[in-house]
């Protein structure tokens, strides 16, 4: 269903205006009077249902305060049009239930309404409904083609039977008694009555010979057939554009009620929604509080990728659960943050290494640093670590060693220290800058000190193998 | 359109076939009386697949004519309005032409022939595309949708079109010789 439901829904809700507006739904035996004349219901219904999947026929008649005959017949008659699936089956309260879990999945909505119905263990049989977006894009099509080849048909005196004329005694023939009127020779028609041969009547009027005024008419019909071929040219340019423009996509397909349903609790368990299939929960009614609609679960991936990043990082850890969309390599830009269920499938993961790199070097804490790219940076991290630990056990010692040295030579010579000190630091500072450790401060200090003691190197030393300790912490915490 | 049909009719037999092989001469009239025949209500006859049962014949008075009532299964051809039929050209002249779709005769006015497709007069009349690529004359098989039928008691007469999608000739009898 990796689909964009948009242009499709921008197609129905088109075509409802198009072909749909003055559209009565009305019983024959009805009286007619103006409180019953609901044209514009139809498109009303067909938008209603563009932002749903599969409803329950009496929850749309609640959400849209319709009677529900009315919209039954409405929908009988988009059914009959090709436009709405329809689904009909006898079920227990339990089973609508179940639907209404799928529903409640599909809306991903969390509100839960204590309102439970009472126990019904009669047979009911509901009635269900859902856009066929497929067979409507191949309906909508056939009927523009039919509209056009109508009157182009009738433009072109197409499948109209030709009349011959006697241009002596005016009498007609039509082209259906033309097996009598063969002469002899075959070139042509001739009269029964006075033997001349007759002309085809558009001839007649190719020779000017027009006068009456079945002629004009004749003229004022083509006129407005002509008129007519324009009109539907003009009116229905942005159906026919968005036609086009749906082409090439992906028809969204709910399949068939059983299918969407299963298909809807699973993503609803999917969701972290635990109560999917809880029959408290169940029943929450559509028609009682609100109208939850149930978007697309895509819908709410989408907004997530376009805009709010940044505020998306928070919530990340949250929905984990929820169906994430690989993203194909050309929509990943550098400097997106990217999930890894995004991300997977990508051969390098280069780019976030970058940020990585750069958000530190600027001496962010790691609290701040986005959670998604820690997983590609904790195998990196921990051998850095390693390496850290390794080169300062391996420093302390030598500095030891100094030490002693040091203070067997009387201990005096201070430069030999500060020799070895800015070595000590450069090489600890390429280290600090991929461990994303803030101890940059507790370094410079040293420096600033000037000429350290030995003993300064080996606070700073274990200061800073504190503070790498908790890096790691956080790291796996 | 072809459809299987139960009719029933009356045979008159003349008395000399009353004999050891009475039932084989009344099917034998039987097929000779039907088929081929045109009915406007059911359409062509165009076999006889079964006599389902002969009734009891009955002596004409003065006459000795036998006759027997007969109901048989046939296959009946009745052309429809939309149809489309594969048919042999007969006569091209400038009016159009005529075709037919086996016992039916199908006349295509000119102005139901395509715009580019001009009439050229000679030995052997012909509708003729402008760069010659399509050729309709007489043995030329169309195939042409039927836009209107004249039904009378024993006759029935169509009108046709080629001016439509996938309408037109089909092979070139020109090529097949």
């Amino acid at each position: 269903m990796a689909m964009s439901m948009e242009p499709f829904n921008r197609l129905v809700r088109l075509v409802a205006r198009a072909f749909y507006d003055d559209i009565t739904m009305k019983g024959e035996n009805q009286p007619k009077n103006g409180r019953s004349d609901n044209r514009g219901m139809a498109v009303v219904v067909l938008d209603a249902l563009t932002r749903r999947q599969w409803v329950r026929e009496e929850d749309l008649a609640k959400s849209l305060k319709l009677h529900s005959k009315q919209l039954r017949r409405t929908l009988r008659f988009f059914e009959e049009e090709k436009l709405v699936t329809r689904d009909h089956r006898k079920e227990t309260a339990k089973g609508a239930k179940i639907f209404s879990a799928a529903v409640a999945a599909a809306t991903a909505d969390g509100k839960k309404n204590p309102r439970e119905g009472e126990e019904k263990v009669k047979l009911h049989t509901h009635s269900y409904c859902c856009l066929d977006y497929a067979q409507i894009y191949d309906v909508v099509r056939y009927r523009i083609h039919k509209m056009k080849k109508k009157l182009k048909d009738e433009l072109d005196s197409r499948n109209t039977i030709q009349e011959y004329i006697c241009p002596a005694c005016k009498r007609r023939y039509s082209a259906l008694d033309v097996l009598q009127l063969i002469s002899p020779t075959g070139e042509h028609f001739v009269c029964e009555r006075c033997n001349n041969e007759l002309i085809a009547e558009s001839d007649k009027l190719a020779s000017q010979e027009m006068g009456d005024g079945d002629e004009n008419a004749r003229r004022r019909h083509r006129e407005y057939l002509k008129e007519m071929l324009q009109k539907i040219e003009i009116q229905l340019k942005p159906l026919i554009q968005q036609i086009n423009r749906v082409k090439d996509l992906p028809v969204p397909e709910f399949g068939s009620l059983q299918a969407w349903e299963a298909r809807a609790n699973a993503a609803g368990l999917l969701n972290g929604d635990p109560g999917g299939n809880d029959p408290n929960r169940a029943n929450q009614g559509q028609g009682y509080g609100g109208t939850p609609m149930p978007y697309l679960g895509e819908t709410k991936v989408e907004v997530a990728l376009s805009g709010a990043e940044v505020k998306g990082e928070e919530d990340n850890g949250a929905d984990i659960g929820s169906p994430m969309k690989q993203l194909p390599p050309w929509m990943i830009q550098e400097g997106m943050n990217l999930t890894e269920e995004q991300r997977r499938g990508r051969g390098e993961v280069k780019s976030d290494t970058k940020i990585v790199s750069s958000s530190t070097s600027t001496y962010d804490i790691d609290e701040k640093k986005p959670n998604d790219v820690k997983e590609e940076d904790k195998s990196i991290q921990d051998e850095y670590i390693k390496a850290y630990y390794a080169a300062m056990v391996k420093r302390q010692e030598e500095l030891k060693m100094h030490q002693k040295t040091q203070n067997e030579l009387l201990g005096g010579d201070v430069s030999n220290v500060q020799e070895t000190h800015p070595g000590r630091q450069v090489g600890m500072k390429a280290k600090r800058e991929d461990d994303d450790v803030e101890w940059q401060e507790a370094a410079i200090p040293a420096v600033a000190n000037g000429a350290p003691k030995v003993n300064d190197l080996n606070i700073t030393a274990s200061e800073s193998e504190n503070e790498d300790d908790d890096g790691v912490d956080w790291e796996e915490g | 359109m072809f459809f299987h049909m139960v009719l029933e009719r009356n045979l008159l037999l003349h008395p000399r076939h009353f004999g050891p092989h009475l039932r084989e001469k009344l099917v034998m009239k039987l097929m000779k009386d039907v088929e081929g025949t045109c009915s406007g209500r059911h359409g062509f006859v165009v076999a006889i697949t079964a006599v389902d049962g002969i009734g009891k014949g009955e002596i004409r008075e003065g006459t000795g004519f036998v006759t027997f009532p007969v109901t048989y299964q046939c296959v009946v051809f009745r052309p429809f309005k939309g149809e489309v039929l594969e048919a042999v050209v007969t006569m091209v002249n400038k009016m159009g032409f005529f075709a037919e779709a086996g016992p039916v005769q199908i006349f295509v006015s000119s102005h139901l022939i395509p715009d580019d497709m001009e009439f050229q007069t000679g030995d052997m009349p012909n509708y003729t595309t402008s760069d010659g690529s399509v050729k309709i004359q007489s043995d030329s098989e169309v195939r042409l949708k039927i836009i209107g039928t004249r039904v009378d008691a024993t006759e029935i007469f169509c009108i046709g079109t080629i001016k439509d999608d996938f309408l037109g000739v089909i092979n070139d009898p020109d090529a097949a010789v």
